[in-house]
């Protein structure tokens, strides 16, 4: 009996997420899939709930613009090969020629 | 992401094409802003341009293009970190489970009526034209800010699967981390990266 009380428990807390709990969830779904039953408790959330849903398309759209931006990512970095460096790695290869 | 043979991805063109003199001049800077984004240390990220650039010397010699040399070299570059990688999770752990903790917990309702919910004032803002934002240069000068702003192994996990785009499995692989360790401080960094990009660059409403 007790058993079934736990799993209806669970069953009710995946169906009815709170906003922790669903931004968490949301970011999951990025990286792997989550139980059907989950899946409903977040839409349904998200059904009633703006700041979740802003949350939510802001990430996808951090997540999916990132990986096409590496080559501008790198670029902002704004530190460059000291010259000290540059001298040095000219030399080695020189070395190995 | 192939982690096999470094420097044989792609057949030289032609002998004559290019110069090794001249690759650390062209393209030296771009392979050390690419290492020290992932390394984090300026001496690691001297190392293992110079290892990219003695591989390259001893794979072949020439590509017809600066950018497909460009490539060819960075393709190098990411095989070198990612061993770096392998090596230091056996001798570190990439775990920080610490990282934006408790500033996660504080963003939401902790007790009584309302408890999980968004603390009103601390809530996702509506981000104006963020299509647009995210097509300007500047806006990944910010984004290179604030995920500066990540602790180092939490930044190391972040940027392997956001910006290099490895699944989770191979992130937990190359870094010896599970996967639910890996989900958490995703999450966190995610949240932590929102949270800086709102407050530094859709606040001012660009």
């Amino acid at each position: 009996m007790k058993f079934w009380l736990n799993k209806i428990k669970s069953a009710w807390a995946a169906l009815s997420p709170n906003c922790r709990e669903a931004v968490r969830a949301q970011s999951e779904l990025l990286d792997h899939p989550l139980p059907l039953i989950n899946r409903i408790g977040l839409r349904i959330h998200l059904l009633f709930c703006v700041w979740c849903r802003r949350y939510g398309k802001q990430l996808h759209l951090l997540h999916d613009q990132a990986c096409k931006h590496e080559e501008t990512l790198t670029v902002a970095t704004p530190q460059k090969l000291s010259s000290e460096a540059r001298e040095r790695i000219k030399r080695k290869m020189q070395e190995n020629k | 992401m192939e982690a096999d043979s470094e420097a044989r991805q792609e057949k030289p063109i032609s002998p004559a094409l290019s110069d090794p003199e001249r690759w650390v001049e062209d393209h030296g800077d771009y392979l050390f802003k690419f290492a020290l984004l992932r390394l984090r240390d300026q001496g690691k990220a001297e190392d293992a341009v110079q290892a990219t650039f003695l591989a390259a010397l001893r794979g072949g010699t020439s590509f017809a293009g600066k950018s497909a040399e460009k490539s060819w070299l960075v393709g190098i570059l990411k095989n070198k970190i990612f061993d770096y990688y392998r090596k230091a999770s056996r001798e570190t752990t990439f775990t920080d489970l610490q990282f934006y903790d408790e500033e996660e917990q504080e963003r939401f309702v902790s007790n009584g009526i309302g408890q999980g919910g968004w603390i009103h004032e601390l809530g996702p803002r509506e981000w104006q034209r963020a299509g647009e934002s995210l097509d300007q240069e500047q806006f990944w000068h910010a984004y290179r800010n604030c995920t500066g702003k990540l602790p180092e192994k939490v930044a190391t996990v972040f940027n392997l699967r956001e910006v290099d785009g490895l699944t989770g499995k191979e992130v937990c692989e190359l870094l010896n981390i599970t996967e639910s360790n890996l989900w958490v401080m995703l999450h966190r960094a995610r949240m932590a990266l929102r949270q800086c990009l709102e407050a530094n660059w859709f606040a001012n409403n660009r």
